[in-house]
Parts: C-alpha cells; sequence; structure tokens
C-alpha cells in the first residue's frame, strides 16, 4: 500500500516487496500454526474446543483423507458448477443490458436491490424449489455468484467514454461491432474483478446450501462432525475448504493474467 | 504477387488515382474544383426537443469547393461542432438539408474521415491495429492496408512505434495516429473537431505544420473546427467566423496566402492583420 | 451513473414526416428509446415488478402449481397479513441482534484500522494475517463457532461480528491510505502535526470509505445472525424461515424471507442516511 504510515516512507526496491507481499502472508500464517500449536500443548486445550494442528496435519496424512476428499470434490464441483452457470447467464444478461438503456433501466434497481438483501439467507428457498439434490445447491451458488459478476459486467460494458464510441460510429460501426470490438475488451478488467468475488461467494454458497440440506460435501460434513463434538475433523474439513477456495481464485486470477496480457490497457 | 509488388501497385494506383480526380504527379490541383462539393442548405439544429431545448444551430447556409480547406472558429457554444457532426453524419440536423456531392449526409461514409479532440484511441490495441481499425470495421482487410496503414505512420514520424500502446504515447504523438486512422481509407473529405486543442502550444504548432504537409500533397476538402484564429488562418483557405445566441454564421474570410505554405507565413504583417480582424469580429459579438 | 449511450440520429422526424407511425406514437416510441430519464427509471422497473407478479398469477391459475412449491401471491399476501405482527416481533429480534453486532464490529474494525495505520509496524506484522484471514470462507466456520459459544445470542452476535468486522476492517484502512497526497503535502507545508493531519484530514477523507464498509459489514452481520438462527435457533426470522421450511408452510416462508429483505434493506439504508446526516453535518465529501 501506498503511503501506509504516517512516518517518512521507507524505499524499499520492487522485487522485494513482491515477494514479501507472497511470503509474509505464508511466514506469518506458519507463526500462527505454530503458536496455536504450542498454545493447545501449554493450556492443555481439549481437542474438542480447539485441536492442534498437529491433530489436524496427522488426519490429513491418515485414511480420513479418502473420505474427506471425496467430500472436499462434491464441494469443489457443485461451487465450479455455480461458478460458470453464473458466468454465462451474469455476462449474458450484462451483455442484453448493455445493448438496451430500457432494459437496463428496468433491471437494474433490482440487480442493486439485491446486493443490499442478505442473499446468503435466502437458502432454504432453493432448497425448497430445486428439493434437497444437487441440483438445489448448485442453483443457489450460482444464484450468489451471479450479481458481482453482471454488476461488474454492466460497470465495464458502460465504461467507455463516449468519445470512443463516437469514433466507432464515424467509422461506420454497427452497434454489434461497437459491442464485440470495443465494449468487450474494455470491460473485461471489471469482468475478472467480479469473476474473483464470485468465485469466493460460490464456495461459501454451496456451504450455506450443504449445512441445511445435503448428506454429503464439505459443508454436511462440517455440521455432522461439529454435532457429534468432532472438532479435529471439522477444522480440517475447513482447511479443505480454504485450499478448494484458493483453487477457484487462483483459476480465475490466472485466465485474468493471460487475458489482460493479450488486452492489456 | 508478393508484398513489393502489390506496393509497386499501390503507389501506382494512387497516382493513376490522382490524376483522374484532377491532380498532377506533385499533388498540385488542376482546376477541377467542384465548387458546390460540400452544400449546407438552411441547416438547423436543436436537440431535446421539449421543454429543456438547446438550439445548437440556429440558421447555417455554406458552400464549400471541393479541395478547399476551411475553417470554422467561433466562441463556445456557436454550434461549430454540432455543424461538423451534421457534416459527418454523426448527427442530422432538425430543418434544412447537407449533401456531399449531391448526395444528402444521412450517417457517416468511409469517404469521410473524422478526427476529434480526444484522439480515441483505443487502449488494448497498437498504434498499427488502431489505424487500422475502421477497416476492420468495414470487413476489408487485406495487405494492401497493412501496408498503407504503415507508411502512413511512417509519414508522421511514428514508424518506430508502430507496435506501442496509447498508454505509450504523449498526445501529440496518440492525435497523430488517430490523422494515420482518419486516413487509411484515402477519403475524400477530412473533418476535424478541435483535434489539437488537448495538446501543448508545442505539439500544437508542429502537429499543425504536419497536417499542412500531408494535406498539401493531396488536397483533400478539408473541414477545421478549431478555437484559435491563428492556428485557422495558418492552415485554411477560407475561415468561417460563427457566433453563439443564436447560431449563425456572422464572416466568411478568404485567405490570401498562397500554397504551399510555411510557418513563415505567421511572421508577415498581413497574417497579423487578418488575425486582428477575425478577432474583432468574434469580439463584436461579445457586447 | 454516467450517460452511456449517446443521441442517435434523429429518424423521428423522418418517421412523422412519413407519417407511417402516428404522432402519439411517435412520442411513446421515442420515450421508450430515449436516454435514459427520471420518469423512465421509475416506471420501468415498476412494469417488470407488475408483470411479475402477473405472470405469477397466471402460472398458479393455469399451470395448477403445487401450492407447497409455489402458493400463489394472493396466499403469500394473506399468510403475511395474518402473521406480520409474529414476523416483525422476530424481524424485530434479528436486527436488534444485528445492530449490536454492527456496532461492535464497527468500533473494532474502525479503531484497528487506526492503529495499523498509526503503526506501520504493527501493521507489517499483523497485516500479511488479516490477507490470509480473508482466504477463509468464514461463513463455513459457524459450527465452530457453535462449539464455541453455543446456542444462544453470544454465538450470533460473535459470529456475526467476526463476519461483519473484516469489511469494515479493510475499508478503513483502505480509506486512511487514499487521501489525496497533495493534501497531505499541504500539511506538511504548514507543519501540521501527525495527530492534527490525522485527524483533520486523513479521517475525514476516509469517511465515505469506512461507511462503505459499514453498509457491506451491516449485510454480512444479518448474514451471521440468520446463518446462526438456521442452526440453532428459536428466535428471529432465520429461525422462522427454517421453522415454515420443515413444516411446509411455503407461504410462512415466503413472508418470512420478504420481511428479511425488507429489514436487510432497511438496516442497509438506516447506515446509509446516518452517513449522511454526518456528511451534512461536518461537509464532508459522500461517496
Amino acid at each position: 500500500m501506498p503511503e501506509a504510515s504516517l512516518s517518512a516512507p521507507a524505499s524499499r526496491p520492487r522485487t522485494c516487496s513482491k515477494i514479501s507481499a507472497v511470503l509474509l502472508p505464508l511466514l506469518s500464517a506458519l507463526v500462527w500454526i505454530l503458536a496455536w500449536q504450542f498454545a493447545v500443548w501449554w493450556f492443555s486445550i481439549s481437542p474438542v474446543l480447539a485441536p492442534a494442528p498437529s491433530q489436524v496435519i496427522s488426519i490429513l496424512f491418515s485414511a480420513e483423507i479418502h473420505n474427506l476428499a471425496s467430500h472436499g470434490l462434491y464441494t469443489g464441483l457443485e461451487a465450479t458448477a455455480g461458478f460458470i452457470l453464473a458466468l454465462v447467464l451474469g455476462l449474458g444478461l450484462a451483455l442484453t443490458i448493455s445493448r438496451y438503456g430500457w432494459l437496463r433501466d428496468m433491471i437494474y434497481p433490482y440487480l442493486i436491490g439485491f446486493q443490499v438483501v442478505p442473499k446468503l439467507a435466502l437458502a432454504p428457498l432453493f432448497v425448497l424449489w430445486f428439493g434437497i439434490g444437487l441440483t438445489s445447491r448448485v442453483a443457489f451458488a450460482s444464484f450468489i455468484c451471479f450479481f458481482p459478476i453482471v454488476i461488474a459486467g454492466i460497470a465495464g460494458l458502460c465504461s467507455i467514454s463516449p468519445s470512443i464510441i463516437q469514433m466507432c460510429r464515424s467509422v461506420g460501426a454497427s452497434e454489434a461491432q461497437i459491442l464485440y470490438q470495443v465494449r468487450l475488451p474494455s470491460a473485461i478488467r471489471y469482468i475478472f474483478a467480479g469473476m474473483k468475488i464470485a468465485a469466493t461467494m460460490s464456495i461459501i454458497g454451496v456451504v450455506i446450501a450443504e449445512f441445511i440440506s445435503a448428506d454429503k460435501g464439505l459443508g454436511y460434513l462440517i455440521l455432522f462432525a461439529s454435532s457429534n463434538a468432532n472438532t479435529p475433523i471439522v477444522v480440517t474439513s475447513i482447511v479443505l475448504l480454504c485450499v478448494i477456495g484458493l483453487l477457484l481464485y487462483g483459476s480465475v486470477a490466472i485466465a485474468e493474467k493471460r487475458f489482460l496480457a493479450r488486452y492489456a490497457g | 504477387m508478393n508484398k513489393a509488388t502489390e506496393v509497386q501497385k499501390l503507389k501506382a494506383d494512387e497516382s493513376t488515382a490522382m490524376r483522374a480526380t484532377g491532380f498532377n504527379q506533385s499533388g498540385e490541383a488542376r482546376e477541377l474544383a467542384v465548387p458546390d462539393y460540400i452544400n449546407i442548405v438552411g441547416v438547423r439544429k436543436v436537440y431535446n426537443p421539449g421543454p429543456a431545448e438547446v438550439e445548437a444551430v440556429s440558421s447555417v447556409s455554406l458552400r464549400i469547393t471541393s479541395g478547399d480547406f476551411v475553417s470554422i472558429i467561433g466562441p463556445s457554444g456557436c454550434g461549430k461542432s454540432s455543424l461538423l457532426m451534421m457534416v459527418a453524419g454523426l448527427e442530422n440536423p432538425t430543418e434544412g438539408t447537407i449533401t456531399i456531392s449531391g448526395r444528402p449526409v444521412l450517417k457517416p461514409s468511409d469517404k469521410t474521415g473524422v478526427m476529434f479532440q480526444d484522439s480515441t484511441l483505443l487502449p488494448w490495441k497498437t498504434a498499427l491495429e488502431n489505424v487500422l481499425f475502421p477497416i476492420v470495421i468495414q470487413r476489408r482487410m487485406s495487405a494492401l492496408f497493412n501496408e498503407r496503414a504503415i507508411q502512413l505512420l511512417n509519414a508522421v514520424g511514428l514508424g518506430k512505434f508502430i507496435d506501442t500502446r496509447p498508454a505509450e504515447l504523449s498526445g501529440g504523438m496518440k492525435q497523430r495516429v488517430a490523422i494515420c486512422r482518419a486516413l487509411i481509407q484515402d477519403p475524400s473529405l477530412l473533418l476535424m473537431d478541435e483535434p489539437f486543442s488537448a495538446l501543448d502550444a508545442i505539439s500544437r504548432d508542429d502537429l499543425g505544420e504536419l497536417l499542412l504537409n500531408l494535406w498539401q500533397k493531396t488536397h483533400k476538402t478539408a473541414l477545421f473546427v478549431t478555437h484559435s484564429i491563428r492556428e485557422a488562418v495558418f492552415l485554411s483557405d477560407r475561415v468561417i467566423v460563427m457566433a453563439p445566441r443564436p447560431s449563425r454564421i456572422i464572416a466568411d474570410v478568404k485567405i490570401p496566402f498562397g500554397r504551399p505554405r510555411n510557418t513563415a507565413v505567421q511572421e508577415t504583417a498581413e497574417y497579423a492583420k487578418l488575425c486582428a480582424n477575425l478577432r474583432a469580429q468574434i469580439g463584436s459579438q461579445h457586447a | 451513473m454516467a450517460r452511456w449511450q449517446l443521441p442517435r440520429n434523429d429518424s423521428w422526424h423522418a418517421m412523422l414526416a412519413s407519417k407511417a407511425v402516428s404522432p402519439a406514437g411517435v412520442k411513446i416510441l421515442r420515450w421508450i428509446g430515449m436516454r435514459s430519464s427520471s420518469s423512465r427509471r421509475i416506471v420501468l422497473p415498476l412494469l417488470l415488478a407488475g408483470l411479475l407478479l402477473l405472470a405469477w398469477q397466471l402460472l398458479m391459475t393455469f399451470h395448477k402449481v403445487n401450492p407447497i412449491v409455489l402458493p400463489g401471491p394472493g396466499a403469500v399476501f394473506d399468510s403475511l397479513r395474518q402473521n406480520l405482527p409474529f414476523l416483525s416481533v422476530q424481524g424485530y429480534y434479528t436486527v436488534q441482534t444485528s445492530l449490536v453486532a454492527l456496532l461492535i464490529s464497527s468500533a473494532i474494525g474502525i479503531s484497528a484500522g487506526i492503529i495499523l495505520i498509526i503503526s506501520r509496524r504493527l501493521k507489517d506484522a499483523v497485516f500479511p494475517n488479516i490477507v490470509f484471514f480473508e482466504l477463509i470462507p468464514k461463513i463455513a466456520l459457524a459450527p465452530l463457532f457453535v462449539i464455541w459459544f453455543g446456542t444462544g445470542i453470544e454465538l450470533r452476535i460473535a459470529f456475526a461480528v467476526f463476519l461483519s468486522v473484516f469489511p469494515v476492517l479493510l475499508a478503513t484502512m483502505a480509506g486512511l491510505t487514499a487521501t489525496d497526497p497533495s493534501v497531505l503535502r499541504l500539511c506538511r507545508a504548514l507543519n501540521a502535526s501527525v495527530l492534527q493531519t490525522f485527524f483533520l484530514v486523513r479521517l475525514p477523507y476516509a469517511a465515505p470509505f469506512i461507511f462503505s464498509g459499514i453498509k457491506v459489514g451491516s449485510t454480512m452481520a444479518m448474514i451471521g445472525v440468520v446463518i446462526a438462527e438456521f442452526l440453532t435457533g428459536n428466535t428471529g426470522l432465520g429461525y422462522m424461515i427454517m421453522f415454515a421450511a420443515t413444516n411446509l408452510e411455503t407461504s410462512l416462508m415466503l413472508s418470512s424471507i420478504l420481511l428479511l429483505c425488507i429489514f436487510g434493506m432497511a438496516l442497509f439504508w438506516g447506515v446509509e442516511f446516518v452517513e449522511r446526516l454526518l456528511a451534512k453535518k461536518y461537509e464532508a465529501p459522500v461517496a
């Protein structure tokens, strides 16, 4: 962060700050894990309250891992499916809306309104409508992901300066050409920002849906294990959830780098 | 046909075309100028008709001869930009007609090249891709056009920046790319809406000279809107002065300096007198 | 929102002149096709809501949908009217808990943000942890919180605070570092003390950021309370939703959800209202 403190800014070489941006969180995570391990040992904390990291690691490397992994795969697939569905629908709607001003006036207030509403609390509705199977969780996840993507898409597609649009008209571009040649490339940056938010939200959506209606998946496992006071499994599942979240987010980030390299500007 | 012969053919085609339209080999216009090339008759433009309406152009009639470089000057709000937009086909007049070569202007044509105050380059495309943008839109992409784009960029001095993105170009360089883009389809009419207003004074002068050099080679018809009296007198054959409220033409001055011109003409007494005269015309409207 | 659609070619006059469409028709078409106006921005969303309600009713009348899956608008409306007093009380519990959690997390978030910005060393030590923490899908920790805090109101407040403190913290930090550098330079030129610069300049500039963080936090706090109520509640709208769902009382469930959405919006706009109040009083910039 620039000017991060009120004291005179210390100058740091660029590469150093890039490495430290990745290293420092990892190092601090390591410190926390060690401190946690120590605290559990020192204060003899019951594993029901807070399992030691060593316990978590031992679970990860035991036979349990297969069970955990299958739950994890299930959750991960649901989240990815929801994300992709939201991406397709969201971008489609954003493209349509940006084309027709009246459609935008009609729909945009609802999009903004939904951002303000506690969407995650609507999970039971989806269970009601789609049953307790996979469909409801994928539908809910895509519902959650949909809004960041649409809003980002609209913001991006409408962020072109009017003078560039005028220039396009002056060389005889049709509306469709303006959309594909100009609006979309300039919207890519915004869309990826929305996709990143959506990626994190989709995992959460799936987990909540699994809380209230599932017999598979990490959300279900967390709930089930916690009701059996099996906190080590709970924490391990959470760790796995983080990993899945990172994978999804990371894929989007990598895709973003590729796209931006091609369309930098 | 390999690239070299393609380029030769392009050059040969160009000189044939030039001769056919009344220019000799060195580009000097023969007496084939059309007096009513652009015919603006009784044009009025109103935005937002209704309670909040704005009359941008009140009543303008104008005839422009082909091959002329005509400047339109005037204070803000006199409607000069709106007039230019209507000639470009980006707006339609509320009343009156505009015809080019006898044909009414209804929408933008590929025989008209337009330049704006903002260079409006697409930030994710290179200079070359930006110059070729109109060709891509018209779906006429070919090696010939690619070659012409490179030639144009070389002619404006950006030969080394063909693959650079606008973010790395200065304001003056971006406008040079915009000039190339306006010229890529070899339009017969060049419309420019204060293209150099956003540049610093030195770049402004440089680009003015560049424009003049380019124009003097091909003698296209040019319509140039500007705030700067100096610029208008230096570049044009004819200066139209407009005034606001109501927006109309108040003066139409022929510039007597010959062609080809260079910056030395700006030091003459006659030049200063012309500028003072025009300034007085504009100032008299501020009573 | 900036105007992003340009004025189009004025073909309305052509339409009128050709008498293909009546003047009234042209007027309506023009209103639809026109650039966004404030009247259009109100009428069209209402029109959409009306159309959706109509479609819903038609679906119920003609398609025989299972009333457990989707009751008709009439049934939902009746349920809402009947249960409104009871649901409002439940809603009050939820909102109250959310509000308390929001106040706590705002206090923690803002103070922590201020401290971390003031002390660079602390920031370097702690910030990477925060970044790391952001990666955890916090809502999935709800059952863990149940283990730690039981099933009472402590759980709800603790979980809601946990969810909402991060947006506030990050927004505070972003806001405090976003001060205009030229204003900071002015403060240095005036020899303002560090604390003066902080409270008189940085904090007011950060206010819009902080408030947007609190707004996000308000939604998160409510989500936290509701999820906690899903899992282990006997009061509050979250509990009502689950109760109605398990008893297949869909109308009740839809009414509860509707009320929850309304309360959620009310909380959000409550924060916005406070923001505008403070902005007016201190003439600070509003986001």
